[in-house]
């Protein structure tokens, strides 16, 4: 062996654990609704190298039963929920698990009847669950939240929300995605008698606490550190509240608009980005001292489902069916570009990856400059409304039929 | 006095200069638009279109087919969400089957819709021979549209309906729209945007059309466009229900021979008179009759189905008491039945229609006193059809 052939060999192997080694340092896990920080954003990046072909290469593409929820991944395992009819006006929702490699289904637990759209807008579970240390937390469609072992999926315990807390059905569905904060399983819960806000001892289900008023809504609570405290945020009706892990009320403000759908969004540590599609546009509260205070208001990027990110300064989210870019600090919309339906969207490093309603996924630069896209392909076919996850390189998507696993990097 | 003249036509005509240049750069601008479309020349030579390709609502993508005549006549079948939806326009009022609103018969449209459905009539843009069609023009300047230089027109429809208009300071052609929309019959703003302009036969037509409104989004990509096809005007015609359908027969003029039921029990020769049935509504036969017993009535009978029961509601009013009586009823065999006894009154009434061909059918009068056990034959009416 050359000393060129062994220097190559070194330096191909030193390359080859550089890309590791950055995965493991950068990589993380996608255990709850929105990903690490619930923001959409995945520390990862993808590479800006010249693309050859659109589509990246597939990994794998499978089947899946009707749901809205996302995927969650783990130590090379996805979580997620879906649904099977057994005939036209009934069935089950499931959580399940599957191998992040092959998608080979590893187990599947039945939690609740489906949920069957009357106006055939989609059924099954809407929520995301989330994966703690042991168990896997899900909420199914008719307000059940469930404790499932990580390993089998078997039921360790299960609250029914519209037995226990009075909950009344919303329209569409449960479709709040439950979140761990210090050990602690918090939901909204949208019962009677100031239970719209519960939290749960994750290991046995005990309720810990119950706080708040409002009817359950289709938004999902946000987690942020602010002011060295950690906040679950909740945007109820026409009400942000604020609670820590305790239970304790940190704060209130009554929004202007009402009822958002999409999850605010967290700006710079202590802002708050708030939109609904029936509202005027959006809204930037900024928490002081447990205070709230408006900071900006805009009349665009209202958004419906699909919530908005938050990167460099920058708004990067749907305005009802058209994606923009929008300043952060004034409002002024930087670019709009039509033709993604109602979709939704993940920040990888720099790179936007834009999951069209109709399966079309598109990276595009994450910059204000103007619409830079890179690629785009038939990733899905079907309606998509659920955001991607990305880990350890590769994205991971569903809709209502199919889920596939693509390789970026 | 001639320098106070002199400053006096100079101060006139600064003040005029701004509305002529304006008037001029509207009708400019208008001209290069229709230019960029392919030309008037070109499209008044198009009688009909007929678009065909896919419409998305609900983010759920399925066929669609219109067509459009230079008369301002609508035809639209689409699959939005999980219902089919039917629309048509004769260029002043249509009518809709939108089972989204939970009926799945035609129904009138209201003003609001009649607007919205102007609109969707319109070939392009309602700039082509917009002064022919009443409407009006105002040129309100040159801006940027989400990044685009564009040419800002604010139309004025003949109905007084307002839209603003932006077009590509470039092309010419349509960028986009704010117009009036309607969602659930309720009006409300709304944005259109266009792209994807294509030649079809020498006329430059947008491919690719997205309407935004409240919390909708709308998009529809046509496959293929059709100059001057066929087009069966009786499409634009408002479909019966089909239940009233059932009634058709008696649609026209008929001759009446009135009989009732004499002492010795057999039928005898009361009356002579006209009649005429017409279809006023979707779900409505009207008829319209005139009796002379004792005193002389115009009577009016109104026949109608009522979903909710499940059964046809007959409606008499006579123009002498100013009586208004409810029937009801349904089909039984080959006899359409009808009677009051939901009235409850001491003596009830049934009339049973039966239809023995298409130029004769006989009408029996029965009346009941205890509550429809039994029935007496009261009068009898034979239609036969007017000469």
């Amino acid at each position: 062996m050359t000393k060129q052939t062994i220097f190559s060999s070194l330096l191909a192997l030193f390359l080859a654990l550089q890309v590791s080694f950055s995965f493991a340092q950068n990589s993380e896990d996608w255990k709850q609704f929105r990903g690490p920080a619930r923001s959409g954003i995945s520390s990862e990046s993808i590479s800006d190298n010249k693309i050859s072909d659109p589509a990246p290469e597939l990994v794998w593409k499978k089947k899946i039963g009707c749901a809205f929820s996302e995927i969650t991944v783990s130590e090379d395992k996805l979580y997620t929920m879906l649904s099977e009819k057994k005939d036209s006006t009934s069935g089950w929702e499931y959580t399940a698990a599957f191998d992040a490699k092959s998608g080979k289904e590893l187990w599947r637990n039945k939690i609740d009847s489906i949920f069957i759209d009357r106006d055939d807008f989609g059924d099954g579970p809407r929520a995301t669950p989330v994966i703690g240390e042991k168990y896997i937390f899900s909420f199914s469609s008719y307000g059940k939240l469930t404790a499932h072992s990580k390993t089998d999926g078997k039921q360790i315990w299960q609250v029914d929300f519209m037995a226990e807390f009075g909950s009344t059905l919303p329209r569409w569905g449960f479709s709040t995605s439950p979140v761990l904060v210090d050990g602690v399983l918090v939901i909204e819960a949208g019962g009677t008698e100031e239970r719209a806000f519960v939290a749960f001892d994750q290991n046995t289900g005990k309720l810990l606490w119950a706080k708040g008023k409002g009817n359950s809504s289709y938004c999902s609570p946000l987690v942020a550190k602010i002011d060295g405290q950690k906040q679950i945020i909740f945007a109820n009706g026409k009400t942000l509240s604020s609670y820590n892990s305790k239970g304790e009320t940190l704060w209130t403000y009554t929004m202007k608009m009402n009822s958002p759908t999409a999850m605010p969004t967290l700006v710079d540590g202590n802002k708050i980005f708030i939109s609904a599609i029936r509202s005027s546009g959006f809204i930037v509260v900024e928490v002081k001292n447990n205070q709230v205070t408006e900071l900006l208001k805009a009349p665009t990027m209202k958004n419906d489902y699909s919530s908005t990110l938050y990167y460099d300064g920058h708004f990067y989210g749907f305005n009802v069916a058209a994606l923009q870019c929008v300043s952060a600090e004034t409002g002024e919309k930087k670019w709009t570009k039509r033709g993604f339906g109602k979709g939704s969207l993940i920040l990888v490093g720099d790179k936007l990856l834009v999951l069209s309603d109709k399966g079309q996924m598109i990276q595009v630069k994450a910059t204000p400059t103007a619409y830079t896209e890179q690629r785009r392909f038939q990733a899905l076919i079907g309606k998509s409304w659920t955001a991607p996850s990305f880990v350890k390189g590769k994205v991971y998507m569903r809709n209502q039929t199919e889920m596939a696993c693509y390789k970026f990097n | 006095m001639n320098k106070k003249i002199y400053q006096l036509i100079i101060v006139c005509l600064t003040l005029c200069l701004p509305s002529v240049v304006l008037a001029e750069n509207v009708e400019t601008i208008i001209a290069k638009h229709i230019k960029a479309h392919g030309g008037l020349e070109k499209w008044n030579k198009v009688e009909t279109l007929k678009i065909t390709g896919r419409f998305t609502g609900f983010s759920i993508e399925k066929d669609y087919m219109a067509y459009k005549t230079r008369t301002g006549e609508y035809y639209a079948d689409l699959q939005l969400g999980k219902h089919k939806v039917i629309e048509a326009f004769d260029g002043k009022t249509g009518w809709t089957i939108d089972p989204w609103l939970e009926l799945n018969y035609a129904r009138r449209i209201n003003s609001s819709e009649e607007n919205v459905f102007a609109q969707k009539a319109e070939f392009t843009t309602p700039f082509f021979n917009y002064k022919e069609k009443g409407h009006q023009v105002e040129f309100v300047g040159k801006e940027k549209c989400e990044g685009l230089d564009v040419f800002v027109l604010k139309l004025t429809r003949n109905n007084g309906k307002i839209e603003k208009w932006y077009l590509d300071a470039k092309t010419f052609l349509e960028y986009k729209c704010e117009s009036r929309w309607v969602d659930f019959t309720s009006e409300l703003p709304s944005e259109v945007y266009f792209d994807d302009f294509r030649t079809v036969e020498g006329l430059v037509i947008p491919f690719f059309v997205e309407r935004t409104f409240w919390q909708r989004d709308r998009v529809l990509e046509v496959k293929n466009i059709e100059i001057n096809p066929d087009f069966d005007r009786n499409l634009i015609e408002m479909p019966k229900r089909k239940e009233i359908k059932k009634l058709a027969f008696m649609k026209g003029a008929w001759d009446v021979k009135i009989e009732s039921v004499g002492r010795d029990g057999k039928w005898r020769t009361t009356g002579q008179t006209v009649s005429n049935f017409e279809f006023t509504s979707t779900n409505i036969l009207q008829q319209k009759i005139k009796l002379e017993a004792m005193f002389p009535m115009n009577m009016t009978v109104s026949y109608t189905y009522n979903e909710t029961s499940g059964k046809y509601k007959i409606a008499l009013l006579d123009d002498l008491s100013s009586s208004f009586e409810v029937y009801e009823g349904d089909f039984a065999d080959q006899n359409f039945i009808f009677h009051n006894l939901q009235e409850k009154a001491s003596v009830s009434t049934q009339f049973t229609l039966n239809n023995t061909s298409n130029n004769e059918f006989i009408l029996t009068k029965k009346d009941s006193k205890d509550q429809g056990k039994t029935w007496t034959n009261s009068q009898k009416f034979t239609y036969t059809r007017s000469k």
